[in-house]
């Protein structure tokens, strides 16, 4: 079927919700598209079951508040277990398709989120070595708790919901291993305390830490996972870093599930196929490149399109909140000045630019690779075919490197390990923004295609 | 509760849950083996990024365990 | 080092790169250029066909035929690594009128010296299980090849480094320069350089290329897209396309012009193609051209209804107003060599069109009188 409305928004997490809820309740007619069974993206997943959610999330009120209104809200209708697979502009209007529908606006709000930002090592592809992410999701979205000994590596803020969440949830957590230095992870400390909801929110997943003595350990990294004789993750190796991440000395934690956090990043599939301007931020990330209003840039003056919330750059749901109600204003071209909006935005994205510095990402990690870890997970491409490429077909750069080596081919078309070729081919920006370019932005089948219609 | 099949094996699940968190409550770790090297994979990213997590449904293909809600009956393969 | 080499290769695309390794064959230093990096053109669109089957007898069948030998010695000189394939290829007819065609050009293929055998409803379903049953019968090339165009070009590359061979990327071609009716180099964005021989490899851009020496090759490009499907266990055994296939590479429509091809690879994933349209450089993705793509091979092959598309990509083909490529020396410009015009099948074609332009430069008698891909025949309405 083919559905047209004044304005949609993709992606219904915190960014998507709000942008929905302030365009809608500044007049314009909605549409809210959003590939999951439920709302909420992954900062509020959740079971559907309240008592476990509220139990599960920090806040949980904020998220079912804010998902109640959209849902209550006439102007605005709800598309979900949609998942968009193509966009185009034709005739002057923005074209989204699903395998079952077709939706046609002028004025589009992106606000697809980010995933987790993986760090290649040896054993990271063996069965129970997993993003955190994935791990929140497990119990965030179904409850379950990811295994029996569970050690959570990475760096960030993130690591301590996810540690404390599984935790008092009867989660057996045998480390949280942070490579930041405690000094630094202090002086992350100073930044909360600017922010005081944040600040009582850490020290809460801390005290949950504390008193389920779970031991945080600083400046060390999961470099290496071992697999047992069945094929599953049995232990890993636990590096003391310094601060260019190289290893200075290692020791074995035996573990069923190592759960690590790098960070995250945009997946910005949708506007790299609409051909909207996107730059490297500074944490080189690929972000969609927005004005003071979350408007993005097309060549095509007919259309609108804005960004909001990880899709513009990494920085939490307070941001995405923040943005996501600017550019949902915008959007349904509202006079309101929004300067409290602008101001939490402001305060919001100062924070996520000193989580930046306080929890770097440093080059050392490509010290942890050898020649059989592999790079590229879904064609099983292992680093020693990228140094071949490099060494006896003259690969220059990650364009090179992907096409000699079928890196970024696979299923999930490049979007974990492009960033990593590209960071070990030194890519430009150019080229960084170029592998995102996915014109098929989710698998359909044939039959589907074949079926598609009028446009 | 509700129950499905993995491999002819039964696996109880909860009503909501995703296909490859039931697995993982039920302690199958292992949803395929990869087609080039036949190397164990299990689940990764966990929210449909990275195609790791990949069953087969009801016979059909490629499908993402972490995002396909588990229903009573289902029957679930490892992903060739 | 020296500015000075002993011919000049535009274009590091496989006809530009095949040309090359024949160089040095010959004893030449050599120095390749291009403005991007290795096949960063049409080639790395390319599905790496070595094709004899779609070709009627012809000038260009005899140099297809010579080519796909080529392609194996080739594989035997540098130690393959390009995924070389002698998958052979199924045409398959619908209709009667088709089917009619279809075992006239085959008849006519085989006194050319293709391998073409007819083969029937029950013995087609043997090669290709999964072929819709609409499908009445069909031919067979076992001579049809495949091949990894990317790795094809790298590793041929590594070898002419090998034999002192030189690639500069990243350089566009400013000028070409001649003296007196002979070329001697060309001017670069970094640098200039020397050679009493300049071969114009530039694909689709080969009439830039050409109008900077003052000469004049009518290449424009011809869109096609191709479907990627996710891997599968082993569908589709061979290349498998419908006959009007034939029709359609011939043909001069400006209008989209779409013919199912099918193929199945070694990593797994099924290429679907083929469409041609004359759209200048649109680099768009054109969702009603995939939507034809997909229901026609979904008509040859009805099984990949349920087959997952992974990624689609499009390439500009090169071609002549008469789809004939264009090999040999500059009618004007002494030196200058044009190996371009390849349309669909350049990768079929290098070795033997890279063998035509060496044995030109070293006044050999080639294996066939290739007069028909003269430059020569646009000069009538060369510019002054």
């Amino acid at each position: 079927m083919n559905f047209n409305h004044q304005i949609i928004i993709v992606g219904g997490g915190p960014a998507g919700l709000n942008a929905a809820k302030y365009a809608a309740n500044a007049g314009a007619d909605v549409a809210l598209i959003d590939s999951g069974v439920r709302l909420g993206g992954q900062y509020w997943r959740h079971t559907g079951d309240e008592a476990l959610d509220q139990s599960l999330h920090h806040n949980f009120d904020q998220g079912s508040l804010l998902i109640d209104a959209v849902k209550a809200n006439p102007r605005i209708t709800l598309y979900l277990e949609s998942q968009i697979w193509s966009a185009s502009v034709i005739d002057d209007s923005i074209v989204l398709r699903t395998s079952k529908d077709i939706f046609i606006t002028k004025k589009l709000v992106i606000a697809t989120g980010a995933y987790d930002r993986s760090l290649p090592f040896p054993g990271w592809d063996i069965p129970g070595v997993m993003t955190a992410g994935a791990a929140q999701a497990l119990l965030k979205g179904s409850g379950v708790i990811a295994g029996k000994k569970i050690v959570i590596g990475g760096t960030g803020p993130f690591l301590l919901p996810v540690a404390a969440g599984m935790s008092s949830h009867g989660g057996n957590i045998v480390g949280v291993i942070e490579a930041a230095g405690k000094a630094a992870w202090g002086k992350g400390f100073g930044a909360l305390l600017k922010n005081p909801a944040k600040a009582l929110e850490g020290a809460g997943y801390l005290n949950t830490l504390r008193k389920r003595k779970v031991e945080m350990r600083f400046r060390q990294a999961i470099v290496q996972a071992h697999a047992n004789a069945d094929g599953v993750l049995e232990a890993v190796t636990i590096a003391n870093i310094d601060a260019g991440f190289k290893i200075k000395s290692s020791y074995r934690l035996s573990c069923d599930v190592a759960a690590i956090s790098w960070g995250f990043t945009p997946d910005n599939s949708l506007a790299g196929a609409l051909s909207v301007k996107q730059r490297v931020n500074c944490d080189g990330a690929v972000v969609i490149d927005v004005d003071s209003n979350q408007r993005a840039t097309h060549p095509n003056p007919a259309i609108e399109i804005f960004a909001a919330g990880e899709s513009t750059g990494i920085g939490g749901s307070d941001l995405a909140l923040a943005e996501g109600a600017i550019a949902g204003l915008a959007a349904a071209h509202s006079r309101h000045k929004a300067n409290q909006l602008r101001k939490l935005r402001s305060k919001a994205q100062k924070f996520a630019d000193t989580l930046f510095k306080v929890y770097p990402i440093a080059d050392g990690w490509k010290s942890w690779i050898t020649p059989s870890t592999t790079i590229c997970r879904c064609e099983e491409v292992k680093y020693q075919a990228l140094t071949q490429a490099r060494e006896t077909l003259a690969a220059e750069t990650p364009r090179d490197a992907k096409l000699f080596t079928r890196c970024g081919m696979g299923l999930c078309q490049g979007r974990v390990c492009a960033r990593i070729v590209s960071d070990l081919f030194d890519g430009d920006a150019d080229e960084r923004i170029r592998s995102n370019y996915r014109p098929i932005i989710a698998p359909i089948t044939l039959g589907e295609l074949a079926e598609e219609g009028l446009l | 509760m509700i129950a499905f099949t993995f491999n002819g094996e039964e696996v109880p699940a909860k009503e909501g849950q995703s296909v490859s968190a039931a697995l993982i409550a039920h302690e199958l770790r292992i949803n395929r083996h990869t087609r080039i090297n036949n190397e164990p994979r299990g689940i990764y990213c966990g929210i449909g990024i990275c195609f790791d997590c990949l069953v087969t449904i009801d016979g059909v293909v490629n499908q993402r365990g972490c995002l396909t809600v588990v229903r009573s009956g289902m029957i679930v393969e490892s992903a060739k | 080092m020296s500015n000075n080499s002993d011919a000049i290769v535009i274009g590091a695309g496989i006809i530009g790169v095949s040309t090359a390794l024949a160089l040095t064959r010959a004893g030449l230093k050599v120095l390749v250029i291009d403005r991007g990096s290795i096949a960063s053109g049409t080639t790395s669109a390319g599905e790496g066909n070595i094709l004899v089957s779609d070709k009627e007898p012809s000038a260009e069948l005899t140099l297809a035929l010579r080519s796909r030998d080529g392609w194996f010695e080739l594989a035997d000189e540098i130690g393959g690594g390009f995924e070389l394939e002698a998958k052979g290829g199924v045409v398959v007819a619908r209709t009667d009128g088709g089917v009619n065609g279809l075992r006239r050009l085959t008849a006519d293929q085989r006194s050319a010296g293709v391998i073409a055998q007819d083969v029937g409803g029950a013995e087609l379903r043997t090669l290709e299980p999964h072929l819709s049953h609409a499908v009445l019968s069909g031919a067979f090339y076992p001579q049809d090849a495949q091949c990894q165009p990317m790795l094809a070009t790298a590793k041929m590359a590594q070898v002419i480094r090998t034999r002192g061979g030189r690639f500069i990327s990243g350089a566009t071609v400013t000028a070409i320069l001649s003296t007196a009716g002979r070329v001697r180099g060309i001017e670069t964005s970094q640098g200039s350089f020397n050679a009493p021989i300049v071969i114009n490899a530039g694909g689709t851009w080969a009439g830039e290329i050409a109008a900077m020496a003052g000469s004049y090759l009518p290449i424009a490009p011809r869109r096609g897209f191709i479907l990627v499907s996710a891997p599968t266990p082993q569908l589709i055994f061979h290349k498998v396309y419908d006959a009007d296939y034939v029709a359609n590479v011939a043909s001069g429509e400006a209008a989209l012009a779409t013919s199912a091809v099918v193929e199945g690879t070694q990593s797994g994933n099924i290429l679907i193609g083929a469409s041609r349209e004359r759209v200048g450089f649109d680099r768009e993705i054109d969702f009603k051209v995939l939507r034809i793509l997909a229901r026609q091979a979904i008509e040859l092959f009805p099984i990949l209804s349920t087959i997952s598309l992974l990624r689609a990509y499009r390439g500009f083909r090169p071609y002549a107003p008469d789809h004939l490529p264009i090999i040999g020396q500059d009618p004007l410009i002494e030196g200058l060599w044009h190996n371009a015009g390849h349309e669909g099948a350049g990768i079929g074609l290098a070795p033997a069109s890279a063998e035509l332009i060496v044995d030109g430069i070293m006044e050999r008698t080639s294996f066939m009188d290739h007069s028909t891909f003269s430059p020569a025949r646009f000069t009538v309405e060369s510019k002054s």
